[in-house]
């Protein structure tokens, strides 16, 4: 792979720090996506298959949060 | 865990708690403790942090920059996500290692200056003691000497400066 900025000349603690800072980005767009998918739509079920997890797993992470954010989630079956 | 806390040093770590739930964070981490003392009228380790450098805005950016830093070794530019904030999520966030080794570190220098209980000046010498993590590098980045400003909080925890309530 070339005109990546990784490699193993890059210093442990950026690298150890680069995954924890990707994960903290990944909950953020997962988060995003999940307000994005739900306001189009889908349902609870085809968003947790999307994210490859079960339905009460993303329901338990994010439904608060949703509704917080004023996210219609009454008329969904699942 | 918490019966050596005075209630300033308690406060402190609910404050932690809610500066993480507020920020949609799962997890109470280090920088969450190190927030929790730039509150304003954070009394006189807020002061001290402020005078350097490291008020509210200047912990945010810090703390920012280092995320920058991170994702960029791996190639990824934090301004390419224009991502909302997360905002609260509902569930109370839960004490991660890094929050947990910082209270553990704080008790630590209590016992070894003989201290009984545990004021927020330990809490604070807690988590400025981390060599690895986000809190250390946050403060690399901004320029922070973390030996010479925990020189100073023992100071003024030295002369009675801090008026914790217990």
């Amino acid at each position: 792979m070339t005109g990546t900025t990784y490699s193993s000349s890059t210093d442990p603690a950026d690298g150890l720090a680069a995954s924890v800072a990707l994960r903290r980005l990944a909950d953020r767009v997962e988060s995003a996506e999940v307000e994005r998918a739900l306001r189009d739509g889908w349902s609870w079920s085809e968003v947790a298959e999307a994210l490859g997890v079960t339905r009460q797993a993303v329901h338990k992470k994010h439904a608060e949060r949703m509704a917080s954010r004023g996210v219609d989630l009454r008329r969904r079956r699942s | 865990m918490f019966n050596r806390f005075v209630k300033d040093a308690r406060k402190l770590v609910i404050r932690a708690r809610e500066t993480a739930c507020s920020g949609g964070s799962p997890t109470v981490e280090a920088e969450h403790l190190l927030l929790a003392f730039t509150e304003p009228r954070g009394g006189a380790l807020a002061e001290l942090l402020a005078s350097a450098g490291l008020d509210r805005e200047g912990v945010d950016l810090a703390i920012g920059a280092e995320n920058e830093r991170s994702l960029a070794a791996v190639g990824v530019s934090a301004h390419e996500f224009d991502l909302p904030p997360l905002g609260p999520r509902g569930a109370e966030p839960r004490f991660a290692a890094s929050a947990k080794l910082a209270l553990e570190r704080s008790m630590k220098i209590a016992v070894a200056r003989g201290d009984h209980r545990i004021e927020s000046g330990h809490v604070l010498l807690g988590v400025l003691d981390a060599s690895r993590g986000t809190v250390p590098r946050a403060l690399e980045l901004a320029g922070i000497d973390r030996k010479d400003l925990s020189s100073r909080v023992e100071a003024a925890m030295l002369a009675g400066a801090l008026g914790d309530r217990r």
